[in-house]
């Protein structure tokens, strides 16, 4: 039965391909190319069809995808999409240890371990597709035609509304080292970042920072003084926020904060003025993928301007593209932060920290400015 | 008389027993591939199954020179010291005080004693952050009682005095089991000789079981090895490691997972439990020893505690306030607020919206529905493979029988958080499991080895109460050794089977650590999602769940009760 159905799909696919020019009825569009695609773009639908589903393994939240998710299955009927939802280690332990075992894997890896998902592709993991969208996406966000950035997430400081007074909201690192450094006692054990050794995002904003900042190590020894409390993740430093137990967040995914001062009233956010990271969760297709052709379906989705209004809009991610308005969008944020936007490039230079001895030597630097905490 | 069994009977007892050589294999394998991945893992120096590992000792160099561990090290010494220094002086004076005394309501307060058994200490320590936190629903009434805030849940100290706390019923079992098996006779001649209850208490009765709170000291200096929720959720905010947080940390230390480094720091947990472990049997033994030789098993009369009964209710619900009543509150109160803190009137921000997202997530649905059949249904079949390793052993005093036993001692020793690890690897590169690991077989046969011990001693306390004249009745009548067992020894511990199974759920829905490394969309239990939904920063879900949790344990507890099963043996 379920095989009929299937074929039947297919069929019902391929004529539509066909027909689809004739026509243009807005139901049967759906199997021809998106304008300005190739026009052999059918037939990756057609096949994508027969595939009929996409595994995906992803670091994103399960609400902010679902969105997603829908529109795509509403977009590409017959295909559906099977999204994990796990953390980012276990997202790079999985993959990596599927690859040895040889057994079953995913068909598309998305990660905001920026980091880890080049790792991957540079040890040959990822497939090569050039997407029809590629030429709409800036140059920092694509990597060799196989890896791709697909939000476009500010880092910011996050702070308590109720018990922060306004003159205190710091606007930039300078005002933000300033502040803990002239008001150290308020401070002391009210300011909370990623834990570098526990959050390898946190590692990673932590080392861009390093890279961007020239006053980086004083930024960081004004930290150290005020005995800052760490955690593993975005979450748990709101919280703690949220509830006052802390004052101040340093380097917090603007998407989560945004999404999170919906909820809370008491949580407010700063994009800072002199220099802002902007983090990109990386998206490739795996080169075992069992269904590519509804993987390319899916990354070209994600990519096109379709997908990053779901993105901007509803997942409140972020996105990428110029040509998608909203207030934490690229193109929103060009408006207001214009050069003081600094994107983690998706390429090889996120490799150099996950060189051990780099790491370690980093780590002990960063645990050193920190050496007031214990 | 007797009727002479029919052999085909006989042979049929076969088929539904497996035989005694297939259980000891299956027994040992189980135990030993895990164990064996993690020893041989970590003498490589890179993932075992990365193409470059070679053999070395380069993870244990790396750990040995790396000041962290010695930290943890350090840190995982004084909480394991504090457990015991706390727990076995108030575990003792609470056995005596249930046992020995007259103190009103004893039957109402006996099952509260062992909330904290059963209650998932990730519970309790997100439990403690929102209540006696910084912040914390409690520390905002004290600060505004007495102006600041005089405690911090978040220093070592606090961590070891929780831990301590929560570790009072393990000794209160023992001790006051070992209490209950003396006669009152000595004591009483003490009270008649003027001595006042607390005289009594210190010079005679404590000194009397001396071995069981030895025994028990031991077994809760050896938990403290083991604590890795109090120190992951409490210990974060100012960074005190314990052991089992070092190795949770090493997973993201070098960026990209190092399996050699946790594999090398699980063989030293082992390295100290181990030893504990046999101590402990070592003590077991000796204990019974010395209480057979103490006085007929007499009349135990009540000790009059007159005024002091006022203590020792104060101080009972001090304890049960402080390790019970605080973090549990604060849980419920948690899940229903959508947030909180200073400066926060929370009859304002009252929400149902947490439990509403639960119910609406199906990973997390799928996470309540399999912590539940993991509870019942794989409860169950543990209790069944128990018994048939029970059974095995069961009246066969050799060389087999005293192999099982050590083997059921060596799960115990490893913490479950690495165990998880280990049975990962075996699904992994074990082809015939692979299919599995995505499904909740993985976390059952994970959840079944961990706790063989404790399920072993459970079937083993009813299996001795069989009478041997019973099954030797049977044999002599020509029953086959699987006849006997099936129709004789099963029917008659029946009971205690039950019994087990309840107990068995209980501890599996409130396993955490096991499950950590087996999380996958399919393996979801809820322990595993508190540990990974905290590493997220998502308290709203973490504080539904707990409860959802809380109330499944609670369920437990109370069937228990209202059929009269023993929680303790």
């Amino acid at each position: 039965m379920q095989r009929w159905i299937r074929t039947l799909t297919a069929t019902v696919a391929v004529t539509a391909a066909a027909l689809a020019p004739v026509l243009a009825t807005p139901a049967l569009a759906q199997a021809q190319a998106p304008a300005g695609y190739p026009a052999d773009y059918a037939n990756l639908i057609v096949a994508a069809r027969k595939e009929g589903k996409v595994i995906v393994y992803g670091a994103t939240d399960t609400n902010a995808v679902n969105p997603l998710i829908k529109d795509f299955e509403a977009l590409y009927p017959g295909v559906r999409v099977e999204y994990n939802d796990m953390n980012t280690t276990e997202l790079y332990n999985r993959v990596v240890s599927e690859k040895a075992a040889g057994g079953t894997s995913a068909d598309v890896l998305w990660s905001s371990a920026m980091d880890l998902q080049i790792k991957l592709v540079n040890d040959g993991l990822a497939l090569a597709y050039k997407s029809p969208e590629t030429p709409k996406l800036p140059d920092w966000s694509v990597w060799k035609g196989e890896a791709y950035g697909v939000t476009y997430e500010p880092i910011v400081f996050v702070y308590n509304k109720r018990l922060l007074k306004p003159d205190e909201i710091p606007h930039s690192h300078a005002d933000f080292a300033r502040l803990l450094r002239e008001k150290g006692d308020r401070f002391k054990g009210k300011v909370t970042s990623y834990d570098i050794e526990k959050s390898g995002v946190g590692f990673m904003l932590i080392t861009q920072d390093s890279k961007v900042n020239p006053a980086f190590w004083d930024l960081a020894k004004a930290v150290g003084g005020v005995s800052p409390r760490f955690q593993s993740s975005s979450g748990t430093m709101m919280e703690r926020i949220g509830s006052g137990e802390n004052l101040l967040g340093y380097n917090v995914f603007g998407s989560y904060a945004m999404l999170r001062a919906k909820k809370d009233p008491g949580i407010g956010w700063v994009v800072p003025t002199d220099y802002v990271l902007i983090m990109s969760r990386v998206m490739f297709i795996a080169k075992t993928a069992r269904n590519p052709n509804a993987a390319k379906l899916w990354l070209d989705y994600i990519l096109s301007k379709r997908g990053q209004t779901i993105i901007a809009n509803q997942s409140e991610l972020g996105s990428v593209r110029a040509d998608v308005e909203g207030e934490l969008t690229a193109a929103g944020l060009a408006k207001t932060h214009g050069n003081a936007l600094k994107p983690i490039p998706v390429g090889p230079s996120l490799l150099a920290f996950l060189d051990q001895n780099k790491r370690l030597e980093f780590i002990k630097q960063w645990q050193q400015a920190m050496g007031a905490r214990k | 008389m007797t009727t002479p069994v029919p052999s085909l009977a006989a042979a049929s007892g076969w088929r539904f027993f497996p035989t005694r050589g297939l259980v000891i294999a299956l027994t040992a394998i189980t135990v030993l591939v895990p164990l064996g991945l993690i020893f041989y893992q970590s003498l490589l120096n890179a993932p075992f199954f990365d193409s470059q590992a070679s053999p070395g000792l380069a993870a244990y160099a790396f750990i040995f020179d790396d000041p962290d561990f010695w930290d943890a090290t350090k840190n995982s010494l004084i909480i394991a010291g504090s457990m015991a220094l706390i727990a076995v002086p108030l575990g003792g004076a609470l056995a005596f005080i249930m046992a020995r005394t007259d103190l009103p309501g004893r039957r109402w307060i006996e099952p509260l004693l062992l909330v904290p058994v059963f209650v998932s200490p990730m519970v309790l320590s997100f439990g403690y952050v929102v209540a006696a936190g910084p912040v914390g629903f409690y520390s905002i009434w004290a600060s505004q009682l007495f102006g600041t805030v005089p405690w911090n849940v978040y220093s070592l100290p606090s961590i070891a005095i929780i831990a301590g706390l929560t570790h009072v019923p393990h000794v209160y079992l023992y001790s006051s089991a070992a209490l209950k098996s003396l006669g009152s006779d000595i004591e009483e001649a003490a009270r008649m000789s003027g001595a006042g209850p607390l005289r009594v208490a210190l010079d005679v009765s404590l000194p009397m079981i001396t071995p069981a709170l030895l025994y028990s000291g031991v077994l809760v200096f050896f938990l403290g090895f083991e604590i890795f929720a109090l120190a992951l959720v409490l210990g974060d905010p100012e960074g005190h490691l314990v052991l089992a947080t070092y190795l949770f940390k090493l997973t993201n230390k070098l960026g990209t997972p190092s399996y050699h480094l946790m594999a090398a720091v699980a063989v030293c947990i082992i390295g100290i439990t181990f030893p504990l472990v046999m101590l402990q049997r070592l003590l077991m033994k000796n204990a019974s020893r010395f209480v057979a030789v103490k006085g007929k098993a007499g009349r135990q009369r009540p000790l009059a505690l007159g005024p002091w009964r006022w203590l020792a209710i104060g101080l009972i619900g001090l304890w049960l306030f402080v390790s019970v009543f605080v973090p549990l509150s604060g849980v419920a109160l948690r899940s229903f607020v959508t947030y909180w803190g200073e400066g926060i009137q929370l009859s304002e921000v009252l929400t149902l919206e947490h439990f509403r997202t639960v119910f609406g997530q199906p990973a997390l649905m799928r996470g309540i529905f399999n912590t539940i059949a993991i509870g019942v249904i794989g409860g169950l079949l543990s209790v069944v493979c128990y018994a048939a390793i029970g059974l095995a052993m069961h009246r066969r005093n050799d060389r087999w029988s005293r192999f099982i036993d050590y083997l059921a001692l060596v799960p115990r020793a490893v913490p479950g958080l690495l165990a998880g690890l280990a049975f990962l690897w075996v699904f992994l590169f074990f082809p015939p499991l692979a299919p599995l690991r995505t499904t909740i077989f993985a976390v059952w046969l994970a959840y079944t080895v961990v706790w063989l011990a404790y399920g072993m001693r459970l079937i083993q306390s009813s299996l001795l109460q069989v009478g041997p004249e019973l099954e030797e009745a049977a044999r002599s009548v020509g029953a086959s050794a699987a006849r006997t067992s099936r129709d004789v020894t099963l029917p008659l511990i029946r009971h205690g089977l039950l019994a087990s199974w309840l107990l068995v759920f209980m501890i599996f829905e409130r396993e955490y650590s096991t499950g950590v490394y087996l999380l996958n969309p399919g393996t979801e239990v809820i322990g595993s999602l508190l540990v990974s939904l905290w590493a997220t920063g998502g308290a709203d879900m973490v504080a539904a769940l707990s409860l959802i949790n809380v109330v499944l344990v609670g369920c437990g507890l109370a069937i228990a009760l209202r059929f009269g099963v023993k929680l303790h043996d």
